[in-house]
């Protein structure tokens, strides 16, 4: 797999993702519509609902600009720009069929880095507005780092270990014949967790959740809150997709080329995100923490524990 | 959008949020039921041509937004809102906006702290206009008692200390909720002293009701309550239609409550089928409407992990403070009374069809929220319970607490008709 990727590929890489990004929008999009005003009419009332988020993107560019009074505007702006640019260089080591722009010998600890930044992303977006809310937002966001990334960690891992190599290419290869989240089920589930809980999204949007009016992003206007919350999506769609190569599989599948086996697995991923957000409310971290250390942290270990028997007596 | 006719255009919060709504934007003004689809349609034009009001609101990119910006708000707020649209005695003045209404600009003076603060001068070339209704994190409590730091920066007082419940000495934050908040019941102000996300101390406050210059037997009544007032009062009204009222009014709670609980999916749902309730649908209509929504948050194991043990009100204490509506039924936290609202939605809604005249014949007329011929209207007793079931809480969970007791302020500015009794 050592076939170098051209350089163009790094500006496309961005593209693609908003590109999926939009469309995953658009599709969460039509059903909260569907939801809110019953079924739609016609083929052409589906093609509007789901061009909302685009139109919300407009709207927002165009729209008079908010701001707090004694409000940080560089530390809120450096918060809201950082999100996507955390998505992005996630997405590096991120491969479309068997190629990535940049398959690093620790890819892996890259990505968990990378997806670390939201983290400082989200509180400087919820403290910088000066406003309680906002604040909230942030203060909640840190906590559910603190429910959420031990597990993942772990489950991440357990990847690396069953795959003995941090390299993402490695992991794919690894998974030939038989993907990781047959034998690694719990790691999976965790990392399908996790995955929501880093995008802050679905039943883990407490730091931008409804109850603080929009928490971290609450107080954002304009092009800010277009870069925050398209950063989210785009995270979203970074650590869904990152999922396919850790645990199913990647490029492997019959019949159809790599990259196309890449496109239909994250599909199916974010599909799966966008319906369960659906049936599950938003889960507040004071009651979650007991779940995530008590249940989903020992078993994660448990699972690493399998997984490193297995690759020991191989 | 602000409904209702008691001088609601010159009341402060009113002026300060609507400062505080980015443009572009148009203020509509709805006092006379019969001519709400003029008023959007007159709110429509206003948005379409960028006429806006007053300089302070002009901006430069007024012309292009207007078409994004589009009917969406609108016609979504009108949908909501169907039922107090069609109501003539509403007189209370809910705020109607297509943003995030979230949060409260109080009376306080800010247009004077705006003046000669304005550290981000140098920005104007975004054509940003520092808001002056803003977001006061403060709201108005300059010189409240309690605070040790006295300090003001760009107008704002800072954060004062208290002890918090382990005695570590804190910072503390003076936080007004509402009147106009996002999933909020209309016109409830909630002073709370925060620590981080913690609630300390709740003050309850309503917007204030002047005095009505009718005579009392012009009977302003809450919208949810009216059947019930109206069969006290002597009128006819048929069960069917009480039914259908209580249907709605249980909906609309809990649509609130699930939004708070962060389950948007289902508060969209809830909102779509009261809408449906309020428009007319019958009970072969509205049934299999409702039968899935209650079945999926009856039986969501996650919303049961999530809201037991919130807001724990027994049937003693509930009494006690004059509760008599399905809080005092429920006997218990938040999902109890959640699980009472969907028993009572689906028994009310397979009998909407029923012509009978409804008859108190002497019992207590039971409305949405409590009895509505009683002392003191049922929602004054939700409040009075509320400040105790708050204090000590997490922020989410005073959210969720509010949302499940649902008190109504409508009911407050309630003018009892003639020969009820008083308190």
């Amino acid at each position: 797999m050592a076939e170098r990727t051209p350089l163009w590929a790094v500006f496309v890489l961005p593209a693609l993702l908003v590109a999926v990004a939009l469309v995953t929008a658009g599709v969460d999009a039509v059903l909260a519509a569907g939801a809110r005003t019953g079924r739609p009419a016609s083929l052409r009332e589906v093609a509007v609902r789901a061009a909302g988020p685009g139109r919300e993107v407009l709207r927002q560019l165009v729209q008079q600009p908010r701001r707090t009074r004694a409000s940080d505007v560089p530390l809120a702006r450096i918060g809201a720009a950082l999100l996507p640019v955390a998505a992005v260089l996630a997405a590096v080591v991120l491969p479309l069929g068997f190629r990535s722009v940049s398959d690093l010998p620790d890819g892996i600890v890259w990505f968990n880095a990378m997806e670390a930044l939201a983290w400082a992303a989200v509180w400087l977006a919820g403290w910088g507005p000066n406003s309680t809310l906002s604040l909230i937002g942030g203060y909640r966001f840190l906590a559910q780092g603190l429910a959420y990334e031990l597990p993942h960690m772990l489950a991440i891992t357990t990847a690396a270990l069953g795959a003995e190599s941090l390299r993402v290419g490695e992991v794919v290869d690894a998974q030939a014949g038989l993907w990781f989240a047959v034998w690694m089920p719990a790691a999976f589930g965790i990392y399908l967790l996790s995955a929501m809980a880093m995008a802050f999204w679905g039943p883990f949007d407490q730091p931008a959740g409804q109850d603080v009016a929009g928490g971290a992003a609450a107080e954002l206007s304009g092009a800010d809150r277009v870069l925050f919350l398209g950063g989210r999506w785009l995270l979203l769609v970074v650590a869904a997709a990152f999922s396919v190569p850790l645990f199913l599989g990647g490029g492997h599948g019959p019949l159809l080329p790599g990259w196309a086996w890449t496109v239909l697995k994250t599909a199916a991923v974010l599909a799966f995100l966008v319906w369960a957000r659906r049936r599950i409310p938003t889960l507040r971290m004071e009651r979650y923490l007991e779940l995530a250390w008590v249940v989903l942290t020992p078993l994660a270990i448990a699972q690493a524990l399998v997984v490193a028997v297995v690759v020991l007596n191989r | 959008m602000v409904l209702g006719d008691r001088e609601a255009e010159e009341s402060d919060w009113v002026e300060n949020l609507w400062h505080a709504i980015p443009a572009p934007k148009a203020r509509v003004e709805v006092t006379d039921p019969d001519r709400t689809a003029d008023a959007l349609d007159r709110g429509l034009t206003e948005l379409a041509h960028g006429q806006l009001r007053g300089p302070a609101e002009t901006s430069d990119h007024d012309h292009g937004a207007a078409a994004g910006h589009g009917e969406q708000p609108e016609a979504d707020e009108h949908a909501e809102h169907g039922g107090h649209e069609a109501d003539g005695d509403h007189g209370g003045h809910d705020m109607h906006t297509g943003h995030e209404t979230h949060d409260e600009h109080d009376g306080h003076d800010m247009h004077r702290a705006h003046d000669g603060h304005d550290m981000h001068g140098g920005d104007e070339a975004h054509g940003d206009h520092d808001m002056h209704g803003g977001h006061d994190p403060h709201g108005g409590h300059h010189g409240h008692a309690g605070h040790d730091m006295g300090g003001l920066v760009d107008g704002l007082p800072m954060a004062d200390r208290a002890d918090d419940r382990d005695g570590l000495r804190l910072d503390r934050l003076h936080v007004p909720l509402g009147p106009a908040l996002a999933d909020w019941p209309a016109g409830l102000i909630l002073r709370m002293a925060l620590q981080g996300d913690v609630v300390q101390e709740v003050t309850v406050e309503t917007v204030a009701v002047p005095p009505s210059p009718r005579p009392p037997s012009w009977g302003f009544r809450a919208f949810w309550d009216e059947p019930w007032l109206r069969t006290a009062a002597g009128e006819r009204v048929s069960k069917g239609d009480a039914a259908r009222r209580l249907c709605a009014a249980h909906l609309d709670s809990l649509g609130r409550f699930f939004a708070v609980a962060g389950w948007a999916d289902m508060a969209a749902r809830t909102r779509y089928v009261r809408d449906r309730a309020l428009a007319g649908a019958d009970a072969a209509e509205l049934t299999p409407l409702v039968r899935p929504l209650i079945r999926r948050a009856g039986r969501s194991w996650t919303l049961r992990r999530l809201t037991t043990g919130l807001g724990v009100l027994r049937t003693g204490q509930a009494r006690h403070a004059g509760v008599t509506g399905p809080a005092l039924v429920a006997d218990g936290d938040a999902h109890s009374r959640m699980l009472m609202w969907l028993d009572a939605v689906g028994r009310s809604a397979a009998a909407c069809d029923e012509t009978e005249t409804l008859d108190l014949d002497g019992a207590e007329a039971i409305g949405p929220r409590g009895r509505v011929d009683g002392p003191v209207p049922p929602s004054q007793a939700l409040l009075d319970v509320l400040p105790g079931l708050l204090e000590g809480t997490e922020f989410a969970c005073a959210r969720i607490i509010v949302a499940s007791l649902d008190p109504d302020p409508d009911e407050l500015a309630h003018v009892p008709a003639a020969g009820m009794l008083h308190g």
